[in-house]
């Protein structure tokens, strides 16, 4: 008996060593786990075929050289991107936000001005001097650059060329016009061909926004904070010049984006001002190869200040005080921030044009495109680029945006243009208060 | 090597019984109490399980009915917008009426919206004049051409007045990525006339649709809703979703119409506990199956137990193995010492040690052996004494009748007035008596021995006669050994007495020599002889009035064996008509 106690102790020694270097193992294994060598950043943004492909080519570029990040992409509805922003951020909790957002320009300030301390500062991560001036005033806030600038919102007019022919005009004919002019070929066309000139979405006045800024002015004054609506000159003729293009008949209606685009690719309307992000949305109807032209955005035909030169969306990356900042911030610098590289292959890809000056050396950006019939239309843009006016887009566009679709109708419906911008400015300064 | 080994089991037979009955107890006490246990603890285990997953399913049925009021609501709200009709109906128009149209459209969808705004739904409508609308086309990634052909499309104009909820995947294309969706529809049809203008389509992802649900499941226990069809259109198991069950559909149906609180069930093999309710107004079933051998394994660590059980059986049995090989080995050594005693002999004390048991019995046993030991040399004692003082009786008791014959033959010398004669008789017989009457056990010389036997003789001559001669031929070299009193006289009074019944004269020869080393008495006649073989020993005790004493031949014989052992006695061979020789073996004693 005295023999088997020294026994017994040794098997529960060795059952309890067993026991506690399972633990361990463990122990080491969560530690492992938890220290984490690899980061992971996570990224929203919205358009598969644009935004979501080209933060693909900035990952493939950037993760051979980094394997301790990943980069985890997630596609989210612009709305819902904003939607989840605000409520995640107005709450204080930054659980479940990602490492780096897409947001839009026009809402940039919205934002920043907001939760000035929910954004982490890029001011040190890329030089704001290598990228458009235009688009430094909307990502930065108070002396500090919080936004990467990504794609360019640069305007032109996408015209099918075919149709001008067959209404008797030549591209020729649509460089540097006026709205009016504008409007005098549609009807030709219309005319000539029963197609429509423009597809127009009633709830979405993007084109009246192009027009205000093309002549410098916007639905808000310099502040950012004051309506600018009655007594705008410019915003007055881009509403008069929307109206005439109803009143012409010459307008496709469309609801949505996808409408939109295939009111195009179907051939059912011939013409669109917008930005060239749209490139990607024409040369998908690949059976019209040829058949279109880029021109310059028409001008105000009263406005003096006006230029054939505006922009359109356009949005910037964005790094959220959350963990993991300092390797997202290091992932944009690397990549949107200085590879002149990427963004070569953004515009043979994808067809979108970034707002980093020096890519515009590259070879990539002198090619010709075959679609446009061998129109050299990233420089196009880019000399574009170089003329958009500034504008302060403040942190009401959209708001501002909402009160002038209802009011626009209102406009359309027989309203007198000057009641209409005066009860506009009314609803918009009690709102905006 | 066999039989070595049988006699190790033999010898261990008692360690070999009594380790497989503990072996056999303990495992099967071990298997039966994780039998119980597990089966017990299951059992609750599933019995709260199915209570507390039916108010599990309850709380889903609520959450999913609150989506479904708020499309409810929203296809009222639509189904009542007269813009909405008139977006959808409209078939042409100039720039401005269509914008109109399409303003009023959305100012309506937007309010629509917010009806089902916490929920992340995309709604599509279409219309017959081939006009669409969508507030997010990426939930469910369609073209206006695929929609218009779609199974979905085809099965909501067969039941216009139903909201269906169907299940779509729409494969990943170049633009979108794989989508998997639930979607609820309707047509939009004019209440009085009947007349269908459009259908309506609530899109909700899967994956958004899975969170009424989702954090509810777990490992093993899992969430299907089926459609009316046996369709699982969600599923918190991916790899179900999409899938037609027609046998889980049946069975849900089954637990439904026969409103049961659960049901086991046995499917592809695996044992599961289904609890479903069906959803009326969706035309659902909400399935919860519970995969028993994951829900539970994951609760309790079958294996872990197991190896647990194991683990102490086998510590247990050790001990066990241990202690009683240690009891049971000291216990078969006594016995095996003991077994071999009883055969052999008394000296051998077995071995004490072992357990404290062991060491009493093996004490009690030696004790045992050494009373018995005290016993038998006191009985053996106590014989030889016994046998002595009958012996020393005997020899004392000269018989009267050979004193009286003798006295009366020397009367006769007197008278007859041989007075020498007379008087060595009588010195013959003092002489004689001298020598016997005292202590038996006394040995005397065997010169004092002939000195008897030539005595004896001579009162014999005197008596009977001189026909028989007696003659002594003893080694010189023997005369001083020293031999118990009175052991030759028996055979020449045989001698006398027997030896001569027929024949009338005759001789006797006493021969005395060392022999190796024995010493050799040899009492040979020449007379009648006997038939008897040499380990008969004539027994002439009765009726002998002549003889001088009570000894016996026979007396003789075991008298020397009892003082000096087997090797030492009396041998007679005899042969009828030839004599009688008479052969006494003792050892070599000086005097």
């Amino acid at each position: 008996m005295k023999k088997l106690l020294p026994l017994l102790v040794v098997c529960v020694m060795i059952f309890t060593a067993c026991a506690s270097n399972a633990d361990n193992k463990n122990e080491n294994a969560g530690a492992g786990n938890a220290g984490g060598e690899t980061t992971k950043v996570t990224v929203w943004a919205w358009d598969p075929n644009f935004n979501i492909k080209a933060m693909n080519f900035a990952k493939d570029t950037y993760a051979p050289d980094h394997a301790d990040v990943t980069i985890d992409i997630i596609e989210n509805a612009q709305n819902d991107i904003v939607q989840k922003l605000n409520t995640g951020l107005s709450s204080g909790t930054t659980k479940g936000l990602p490492n780096i957002v897409l947001i839009e320009d026009y809402r940039a300030q919205s934002f920043l001005q907001a939760y000035p301390d929910a954004f982490y500062p890029l001011t040190d991560v890329f030089k704001t001097e290598d990228f458009a001036d235009y688009k430094i005033g909307p990502t930065s806030f108070d002396g500090k650059q919080y936004g990467l600038p990504f794609d360019s919102g640069v305007t032109g007019l996408y015209v099918r060329t075919d149709y001008l022919e067959q209404a008797g005009y030549t591209v020729a004919d649509m460089q540097d016009i006026t709205w009016d002019k504008y409007i005098e070929i549609g009807k030709a066309v219309k005319e000539k061909t029963g197609k429509d000139w423009i597809s127009l979405d009633p709830n979405d006045l993007g084109i009246i926004r192009v027009m205000a800024q093309s002549a410098g002015s916007w639905y808000l004054k310099e502040d950012g904070k004051t309506a600018d609506i009655a007594g705008n000159a410019a915003l007055k003729e881009a509403m008069e010049t929307y109206k005439k293009m109803m009143d012409a008949n010459i307008v496709k209606i469309h609801a949505d984006w996808s409408q939109f685009v295939a009111n195009y690719n179907n051939g059912d309307a011939a013409s669109v001002p917008t930005g060239n992000w749209f490139t990607p949305s024409i040369t998908a109807a690949a059976d019209q190869a040829g058949k279109w032209a880029i021109v310059p955005l028409p001008k105000l035909t009263n406005n003096e200040k006006s230029v054939h030169a505006s922009n359109l969306g356009g949005s910037s990356w964005y790094v959220l005080n959350v963990p993991g900042k300092e390797k997202a911030a290091d992932f944009l610098g690397a990549t949107f921030g200085s590879n002149v590289e990427l963004y070569q292959k953004l515009v043979t890809e994808i067809g979108a044009i970034g707002t980093y000056k020096p890519a515009a050396e590259g070879e990539a950006y002198k090619a010709g495109n075959e679609f446009f019939g061998g129109q050299k239309i990233v420089t196009d843009f880019a000399t574009w680029t170089a003329e958009i006016p500034k504008v302060n887009y403040g942190m009401h566009t959209y708001a501002v945006e909402d009160i002038m679709i209802v009011e626009m109708q209102n406009y359309l419906n027989g309203k007198a243009i000057d009641q209409v911008l005066e009860d506009a400015q009314k609803q918009a300064d009690s709102q905006l208060k | 090597m066999i039989r070595r080994l049988c006699d190790r089991f033999r010898n261990n037979r008692l360690f070999v019984k009594m380790f497989l009955v503990m072996l056999l107890s303990i495992v099967a006490v071990s298997i039966a109490i994780t039998w119980v246990t597990l089966n017990t603890s299951e059992r609750l285990f599933m019995q709260t399980f199915s209570i507390t997953n039916s108010k599990v399913l309850t709380q889903i049925e609520t959450s999913i009915g609150s989506l479904n009021y708020s499309i409810v609501l929203a296809t009222n709200n639509m189904l009542q917008s007269g813009s909405i009709k008139s977006f959808l109906t409209e078939s042409s128009g100039n720039s401005k009426s269509i914008a109109r149209t399409y303003f009023g459209m959305n100012q309506q969808m937007k309010r629509i919206t917010s009806i089902v705004d916490a929920y992340e739904i995309g709604i599509t409508i279409t219309g017959n004049n081939g006009r669409s609308f969508a507030t997010d086309r990426s939930i469910w990634p369609l073209t206006d051409s695929e929609l218009i052909v779609h199974p979905i499309t085809e099965q909501t104009l067969k039941e216009p007045k139903r909201l269906l909820y169907q299940f779509d995947y729409v494969e990943p294309s170049e633009t979108s990525a794989g989508q998997a969706s639930i979607v609820a529809s309707k047509a939009l049809m004019e209440r009085t006339t009947g007349f269908v203008y459009g259908a309506m389509y609530f899109s909700i992802r899967e994956r958004e649709f899975k969170r009424l649900y989702e954090t509810y499941t777990s490992l093993g226990n899992d969430v299907v809703i089926l459609n009316g069809k046996g369709m699982i259109i969600s599923s918190n198991r991916a790899d179900w979703i999409g899938q037609s069950d027609p046998d889980l559909l049946a069975k849900a149906r089954e637990i439904v119409e026969q409103s049961l609180e659960y049901k086991d069930v046995d499917r592809d093999g695996r044992d599961q506990l289904l609890i479903s309710k069906y959803l009326e107004s969706l035309d659902l079933y909400l399935v919860n199956v519970i995969d028993k051998k994951t829900a539970i394994g994951q609760l309790m660590d079958t294996r872990a137990i197991v190896l647990i059980v194991i683990a102490i059986v086998s510590i247990a049995l050790l001990i066990v193995f241990l202690i009683s090989g240690r009891l049971t080995k000291s216990l078969s050594r006594l016995v095996k010492q003991i077994s071999t005693i009883s055969k052999y002999d008394f000296d051998h004390y077995v071995t004490v040690g072992g357990s404290y048991e062991t060491r009493q019995l093996g004490q009690a046993f030696n004790a045992m052996l050494d009373e018995l030991h005290e016993y038998v040399d006191e009985l053996v004692e106590t014989q030889r004494r016994q046998r002595n003082a009958e012996l020393e009786a005997l020899q004392q008791q000269i018989n009267p009748h050979f004193l009286y014959n003798t006295l009366a033959s020397v009367k006769f010398m007197v008278q007859q007035g041989s007075k020498e004669k007379a008087a060595e008789t009588i010195n013959a017989l003092i002489s004689l008596l001298q020598n016997s009457i005292s202590n038996v056990s006394e040995t005397i010389t065997i010169s004092q021995e002939l000195v008897n036997m030539r005595n004896y003789v001579f009162i014999n001559h005197v008596r009977y006669g001189e026909k028989i001669k007696v003659n002594y031929f003893v080694s010189p070299d023997c005369m001083g050994y020293m031999v118990p009193k009175l052991i030759i006289q028996p055979f020449i009074e045989n001698a006398f007495f027997h030896g001569f019944n027929k024949k009338s004269e005759g001789h006797i020869y006493m021969l005395v020599a060392q022999e190796g080393n024995a010493l050799v008495s040899e009492i040979v006649d020449n007379g009648d002889g006997m038939a008897i073989t040499p380990e008969q020993l004539p027994d002439q005790s009765k009726g002998s009035r002549q003889l001088f004493t009570g000894i016996g031949v026979r007396n003789v014989h075991e008298r020397i064996k009892l003082l000096y052992g087997d090797e030492y006695g009396v041998s007679i061979m005899s042969e009828l008509g030839e004599g009688t020789k008479v052969k006494i073996r003792l050892p070599l004693i000086k005097g």
